[in-house]
């Protein structure tokens, strides 16, 4: 593979002087170009078009790997005994993951941008039906008699029940805050659902996670499993055997509240899965209790950023789970995960980094970005899903060595912004390689958690984390406007303060400051498609320029000034009142609200937070004005 | 065919106290067999506010939560603690899709959904005000009934609409009460009569007392019978709405109105909190006992304790006004009743002293009561 811009970054841990060097180089090459100089051929440069793989799943013969691609729109068919692509089928706009019916003869593949499931005969690779879901379809999966589809709906929060045999959704079911993979029980009688984001607590509070358990024979949830002070649950896979029935379900756990000063010994964020076994509940059980251990994959000096895919060996003996920040597979030896559970209590065990070292029996590298892992029927092969390389690397399990790469037909040259989108996902530029651009911007976007960062008042003037979708047009940066653009955002002073290390170099800030801006925002849900407002949101239009918001939110820039100014929000220990004003695009999307994440929803914004009218004349607004407003602000 | 026990069953069982011949086509489905969840058996508190139930389990609310009763016990008590916005619960619909219920309360609306509840509060969302007495689903819309108008929630886009006297025919925003009839929905305003959506036109219809005065019925069935409308229900099977208010019992079947006044009629008082109706049967939860109309037949029946005798009373009224008296060993845990729920054949009941259970002669020990239904 060749790098289209610049050298390939070292696989390896990264040294500090190196780095020093580099970091230098970087410093001296920006005075002499200036903070906005191009690499030579960038710009005329084509924009060759990626797959991006995302999700795959096997079908029921072993024979063949479907692979879902999220920039290609496509689902691709890959033959394993040839290791060829040798099928694709256009779908919907952003395809995220599939489900193959128990028959093997459909595949259903989530559309996340089109709010459809594109029905695919696995013979013909050919759509044969479009569904419609909720909005922002991800993680699905049929029942086991193939007549049910269950579809989180990432935007909508909730889980479409689809009836496979009219089409027709049953009836949606509440999720949590961005529902993402949905799995079915190896007995058919419950459906998984993980949570990217955590309930929407007070900002003074850890986050807590939810596994939705539903019961497939009432369709309705029996279970919401809380998962304290994780985020960002990825997928989930239940133990096969006499020894399984247990969930694995990869997490991030931030210690958003601890001041962000030091990040070792896992004082700020570590990485690892949640041991679930559950209730077996039925709908509506006074009292299930499913039984939750959080254990962490990190060494204690080196930290594997991004647990995504997860999936067990048939005999239930190993379970890999993949890094995607990493680019590493964890394999996990479940006969020694048992003793750890047995000699390490569940209170203790979150906080100890010394588990992967008893538990992880391979780290083995993969290529950019692996945010799934299959494994083959027969247990001997394993195909890790490599986003950001167009490619799958396969494994020999009963050796643990990579065997080799499948080439997807992606481009064969990175560019600059796929370069950069690389190293949005590449924890090694942080110290320890603790996490990445993309751990706490998940999807491009937020963890929904205030952070502790190293601010005037530590530990105590905690913000919210903001959106990185359709910022290009929208600095100056960070809550107090001191970034005037993302290379000053992003740059050296993030290193030293978050990452803790030397950084990326000039080539490197360049490339990603390249792939954040050219993060798109996603289709608004709430505006119709021909544009026109509903009765209630024309009336909030009026309201929001008759008040006068479009001063600080104009129309024009992205409904943000692009200055600071004080609206009254600033908390006891923040050092000034003034702060940058957010853009309103996506608004829904994007709670909680505020500079510290004290506004858990929009009506907060004014009902709580605003009790001197600083932020807006709306203390004579009635409760229906201000529905209105929230009703306008939604379409923006 | 509904069952219960019926008086030629109960001739060897009762004391009749004023032997009435009834005719067997006349003869009205009786309770003769109670069973009364209070806090000396597990509820949390004595008064209770609303009553819903889904297949074999019963969920109550109350003045100190929310309570799951299952094989005639009381399974489960749900506090604030467990995070109910607040400790009186008013109302409980259920989503008989999802099986998620939705709690009023008087300190906001709650979704309980596997277990944990949801809630939403005026300040945090849009909900028009944090007192709620009652809610209802319909499709895909949640109407709520609070202190300072009505809601309608959409639950798939989260859009609150608010409908009060600033954007509905009505004077006064207390809403009480909400019915899901046919193409419409009613709802019960507490001085300020009944209103009706049309769900195709988006639009509102009042009925209010055409005699305009509180404290006399002037024209008894010419319209609403008073504006102090308390609970309002809907029944699929005659068309017709039927509202509960503090003056009487007013029923519409979209031509004329159907009256009804303690004092010429069994009703056991005027003073009516809730209605509720299955079949022909309308059933009037009131501060003096629980009455309910056979509207085919115009016989009346209503329960009520003995406070002297600690028995069961049930009065018949025949439509030529004689009356029976039946007294039976068990009764009512109070004659103020707040609401009732339909289980089968069977009947719980709120009210300000427990939970009551009318077990009808279909239910038997161990057998459900769809096995019983089927059974038949």
């Amino acid at each position: 593979m060749k790098l289209h811009l610049s050298a390939p970054t070292p696989q390896g841990p990264v040294r500090s002087s190196a780095l020093v060097s580099v970091c230098l180089l970087a410093v001296v090459l920006s005075l002499a170009l200036g903070s906005r100089a191009q690499a030579p051929g960038t710009r005329n440069a084509p924009s060759p078009s990626y797959l991006t793989p995302v999700a795959a799943k096997i079908s029921p013969d072993g024979i063949k790997l479907y692979v879902v691609c999220e920039d290609a729109d496509a689902v691709l068919a890959v033959d394993l005994p040839t290791q060829r692509v040798i099928k694709k089928v256009a779908v919907g706009h952003k395809p995220k993951d599939l489900a193959v019916s128990p028959d093997g003869k459909t595949l259903y593949v989530s559309n996340e941008w089109s709010d459809t499931v594109s029905v695919i005969d696995s013979a013909t690779f050919q759509v044969r039906r479009t569904l419609a879901t909720g909005w922002g379809p991800r993680g699905l999966t049929t029942d086991r008699a193939g007549k049910t589809l269950y579809v989180a709906n990432s935007i909508g929060n909730d889980v479409s029940v689809l009836d496979l045999t009219t089409g027709a959704e049953r009836k949606r079911l509440t999720a949590l805050r961005s529902p993402h993979y949905v799995q079915l029980s190896r007995d058919g009688r419950y459906v998984y659902v993980s949570n990217i984001l955590a309930h929407l607590e007070s900002a003074d509070e850890s986050p807590i996670s939810e596994l939705m358990v539903i019961d497939t024979r009432a369709q309705t949830v029996a279970e919401r499993i809380l998962i304290p002070e994780v985020l960002e649950l990825r997928h989930v896979a239940e133990a096969p055997g006499p020894q399984g029935g247990y969930l694995l379900v990869p997490f991030l756990r931030p210690k958003n509240l601890n001041p962000l000063i030091q990040v070792d010994n896992g004082w700020i964020l570590t990485h690892g899965v949640a041991v679930i076994r559950p209730a077996k509940a039925n709908p509506g059980d006074t009292a299930p209790h499913s039984q939750v251990t959080q254990l962490l994959l990190d060494d204690i000096d080196r930290y594997y950023a991004g647990a995504d895919g997860v999936a067990f060996t048939p005999d239930g003996r190993y379970a890999l789970v993949t890094h995607a920040d990493a680019a590493t597979l964890s394999v996990i030896d479940t006969k020694l995960l048992a003793q750890r559970l047995h000699r390490v209590s569940a209170a203790e065990l979150p906080n100890r980094l010394d588990t992967a070292r008893q538990i992880v029996v391979h780290r083995l590298s993969t290529q950019a970005n692996p945010t799934d892992v299959v494994v083959a029927p027969n247990g001997r092969t394993a195909y890790v899903v490599n986003r950001l390389d167009d490619s799958l690397t396969v494994v020999d399990i009963p050796q643990f060595q990579i065997r080799g790469r499948i080439d997807l037909g992606g481009p064969k040259e990175i560019t600059a912004l796929r370069q950069g989108e690389q190293l949005f996902h590449d924890a090694k530029f942080c110290f320890q390689g603790q996490f990445a651009c993309a751990t706490c911007h998940p999807d491009n976007h937020i963890d929904g958690v205030a952070w502790n960062l190293e601010t005037p008042q530590l530990g105590r003037d905690r913000v919210a984390n903001r959106t990185l979708r359709g910022i290009a047009e929208t600095a100056p940066f960070k809550w107090n406007g001191h970034n005037p653009d993302l290379e000053t955002q992003c740059g050296p002073r993030i290193a030293k303060f978050l990452f803790h290390s030397e950084g990326f170099n000039h080539q490197q800030l360049e490339n990603l400051v390249a792939f954040i801006k050219s993060i798109p925002l996603p289709p608004n849900r709430h505006l119709a498609a021909d544009g026109e407002l509903t009765a209630s949101q024309d009336r909030g239009r009026t309201i929001f320029f008759q008040k006068g918001c479009d001063t600080c939110h104009p129309p024009e820039s992205h409904y943000t000034a692009k200055k600071s100014f004080d609206v009254g929000t600033a908390a006891k220990y923040d050092t000034s009142g003034m702060f940058d004003v957010p853009q309103l695009d996506r608004i829904y999307e994007k709670p909680p609200y505020l500079h510290n994440g004290e506004a858990r929803t929009l009506e907060e914004i004014w009902t709580i937070y605003n009790p001197a009218d600083r932020h807006g004349f709306t203390s004579d607004m009635s409760k229906e004005q201000l529905n209105d407003l929230v009703e306008f602000l939604k379409t923006l | 065919m509904r069952t219960a026990t019926r008086i030629r069953g109960l001739l060897g069982t009762v004391a009749l106290l004023c032997f009435v011949p009834v005719l067997a086509a006349q003869t009205p489905m009786l309770y003769t067999k109670w069973e009364n969840f209070t806090p000396a058996n597990g509820m949390p508190d004595a008064k209770v506010f609303s009553v819903a139930v889904d297949g074999e389990r019963v969920w109550a609310g109350t003045e100190n939560g929310l309570v799951l009763i299952t094989n005639s016990k009381v399974a489960k008590v749900y506090t604030t603690a467990d995070g109910l916005p607040n400790r009186v619960v008013t109302g409980i619909a259920i989503d008989k899709k999802t099986g998620d219920l939705w709690l009023a309360t008087f300190g906001g609306l709650s979704q309980f959904t596997g277990g944990e509840f949801h809630n939403y509060r005026s300040m945090s969302s849009g909900l028009a005000n944090d007192i709620v007495y009652a809610v209802a689903l319909q499709d895909e819309f949640l109407w709520v009934a609070t202190a300072a108008g009505i809601n309608r929630f959409n639950l798939r886009t989260g859009e609150w609409s608010i409908f009060s006297e600033r954007t509905a025919p009505m004077h006064e925003p207390w809403s009480y009460a909400i019915a899901v009839g046919e193409g419409k929905v009613y709802v019960a305003v507490w001085g300020g009569g009944i209103l009706e959506y049309d769900i195709a036109g988006g639009y509102w219809k009042p009925y209010t007392d055409p005699d305009g005065e509180m404290e006399i019925v002037l024209f008894k069935n010419q319209g609403l019978i008073h504006d102090i409308v308390s609970g309002i229900s809907y029944n699929h099977d005659t068309k017709m709405f039927w509202a509960a208010t503090y003056f009487g019992m007013s029923g519409y079947d979209g031509h004329n109105w159907h009256n009804y006044l303690s004092t010429d009629s069994g009703l056991a008082s005027d003073f009516i909190n809730a209605t509720q109706t299955r079949g022909d049967d309308v059933w009037a939860c009131t501060d003096k006992g629980l009455s309910y109309l056979n509207f085919k037949t115009n016989t009346w029946v209503t329960y009520r304790p003995n406070k002297e005798t600690g028995k069961g009373e049930i009065l018949i009224t025949s439509p030529d006004k004689k009356v029976t008296s039946i007294e039976t060993a068990t009764s009512l845990a109070h004659n103020y009743i707040l609401n009732l729920a339909f289980q089968g054949d069977d009947i719980w009941v709120a009210t300000a002293a427990g939970l009551s259970h009318g077990i009808s002669q279909s239910h038997k020990e161990g057998t459900s009561n769809e096995q019983a239904r089927a059974s038949r």
